[in-house]
């Protein structure tokens, strides 16, 4: 599968003089699930803006599709197209007085029609389980439902790669589990997804891919299965063992399931797993 | 701030066109300021309360609370216009005479003082009743329809939300300071009140950065585009707001003559 993003030896430091890339290296394969892991202050927002053009590698190349990304203003406003991200803090997102008109900003700056925006706007909306709240003043709503009208407004400019910088953060379980469904969905229609999460087990079940980022550099990558088994890594990264494997390995080792099972990618795969008593 | 956008969103006459809502409120207002005597804005007073509470269902302890914000300056306002200090002992003049200078008033001060009242009063009738039954976000559309420049109206329109994340930022801080017993003395609530301004400046400044990241990251072009709703003209509405304003012109026109 081609890349349509990649970081290429990118290094970034901080005017405060904090190195936050130290040299990444990782490709962002089209169509697939991403997930980026690692600890607080490990880099991976600063990475994510790199990929959006709005930091610029001090070091190093972006790559979009296969062209290195120069820097000129018509260059990124294409990349803005084609890449859109959801920022950790939706405060930092929203700035009009209503949801409609705030989901409707990202559309019309792509010169759509009124007619487009609208119904792009709409499903976005409805994707998102929004609708209700559309003429809300937007600082009336809570922190999920901000999360939802950031996740809108980047949804309605339809880019082929959506970056989300931890969506499930502070979310009820309810929550959670709507916006995973959701980037289910929206990974079907083939688009890239990338995100950064704290939560192993979602990170675990849900990505095709993982990246593992530790102090602005990347000191892990796989398919989630290779990556959560490697407790070194982990144990460096920070990061805990999700309990699908905690359960499958002490069911291996005290005998209840052969040794030659397959690795269980989430909950349902472990309980098929798990023999009946009479056996 | 909160509450009054609350009504706004929540008002009766919410549905009405925000286009003649304007109209209405700057027409009257202008009246009020160009009327002759104090009669025609005392009259605007009642006739926009009476719209704000009696159709719009703004509750009156609400309206009344947020009158008291302009008349304790106004108070203070109009005994300066009202009151005289002269040399020359008028016998129009009532007051208290202290070596030579008199302190009092004159029947034609005390006229200035109650017009200027009235007239400030009217005003903010007008004013209020905008406020309290148009949410900003459609005078804002309402603005950027009628071709005011679009620099001025995004800077309105940030402005108007920059307000409640300041506010919110404020009570945030706030809050945390108290519950650290950040107010329970003199010294410690100036302490505080110290770092609660020097803070919610920086975070202000990371907050616009961050707005402006996040804005050129949806293509962000030096203006900021959204959908305006059509809302329908209300015929009854825009009929009687004309029938008032021109009921109110022509008592001014025949008063001045
Ligand atoms: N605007 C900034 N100025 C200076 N240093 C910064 C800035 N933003 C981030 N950093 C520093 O860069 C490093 C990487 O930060 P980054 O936000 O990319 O981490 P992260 O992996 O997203 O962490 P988290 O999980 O907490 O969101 C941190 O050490 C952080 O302190
Ligand atoms: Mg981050």
């Amino acid at each position: 599968m081609a890349a349509i993003l990649e970081a290429k030896a990118v290094k970034f430091t901080y005017p405060d003089g904090t190195q936050a890339l130290k040299g990444v290296t990782l490709d962002i394969p089209e169509g697939k699930k991403i997930a980026v892991l690692g600890s607080n202050g490990a880099g991976k927002s600063t990475l994510f803006l790199h990929f959006n053009g709005i930091l610029r590698p001090q070091e190093g190349d972006i790559y979009f599709a296969g062209t290195k990304l120069s820097y000129n203003h018509n260059a990124l406003k294409k990349l803005r197209q084609h890449v859109g991200i959801v920022f950790q803090d939706p405060d930092s997102m929203l700035f009009s007085a209503s949801v409609l008109q705030e989901i409707s900003f990202g559309p019309l700056n792509l010169g759509l029609d009124r007619g487009q925006v609208l119904s792009r706007v709409q499903k976005a909306m409805e994707a998102t389980g929004i609708t209700n709240l559309k003429d809300k003043p937007t600082h009336f709503l809570s922190y999920g439902q901000k999360k939802r009208v950031a996740i809108a407004s980047v949804l309605a400019m339809e880019p082929e790669v959506i970056i989300f910088d931890e969506p499930t953060a502070y979310l009820d379980p309810k929550s959670i589990k709507e916006i995973i469904a959701l980037l289910e969905t929206i990974n079907q229609q083939d688009k890239t997804i990338v995100l950064s999460t704290h939560d192993v087990d979602i990170a675990y079940s849900w990505a095709d891919y993982t990246y593992v980022l530790a102090q602005g550099q990347v000191i892990g990558k796989g398919k989630p299965e290779e990556v959560f088994q490697n407790a070194s890594l982990l144990e460096t990264a920070d990061l805990t063992r999700p309990w699908i494997l905690d359960v499958y390995e002490g069911l291996k080792k005290k005998g209840w399931l052969p040794v030659t099972a397959p690795v269980p990618k989430n909950k349902a795969e472990l309980l098929e797993l798990i023999p009946c008593k009479s056996n | 701030m909160f509450t009054i956008d609350q009504y706004a969103y929540t008002n009766r006459l919410r549905v009405i066109h925000p286009g003649e809502k304007m109209a209405f409120a700057l027409i009257t207002l202008l009246i009020a300021l160009i009327a002759p005597n104090l009669v025609i804005p005392a009259i605007i007073i009642f006739l926009m309360a009476g719209i704000t509470i009696g159709v719009a269902r703004i509750p009156v302890r609400f309206y009344l609370k947020l009158f008291l914000v302009p008349f304790s300056f106004l108070i203070a306002g109009i005994a300066m216009i009202a009151l005289i200090i002269t040399t020359q002992s008028l016998a129009v003049t009532k007051g208290i005479t202290f070596l030579g200078w008199t302190i009092g008033v004159t029947p034609a001060s005390i006229q200035l003082a109650g017009k200027i009242f009235c007239k400030s009063l009217g005003a903010v009738s007008c004013l209020y009743f905008l406020s309290l039954t148009t949410p900003m976000t459609e005078i804002i559309s309402v603005l950027r329809k009628l071709h005011v420049p679009a620099l001025l109206v995004d800077l309105i329109s940030l402005n108007y939300r920059f307000i409640f994340v300041l506010l919110s930022t404020v009570d945030d801080i706030y809050t945390a300071q108290a519950s650290r017993l950040g107010y329970v003395s003199l010294r410690t609530s100036y302490y505080s009140l110290g770092h609660l301004a020097v803070n919610l400046f920086i975070k202000t400044y990371k907050r616009s950065r961050e707005l402006f990241v996040a804005l050129t990251s949806r293509g962000y072009n030096e203006e900021l585009k959204f959908l305006e709703v059509n809302y329908p003209f209300s015929w009854l509405f825009l009929f009687l707001a004309a029938g008032l304003d021109l009921a109110l012109i022509s008592l001014t026109i025949i008063s001045w003559r």
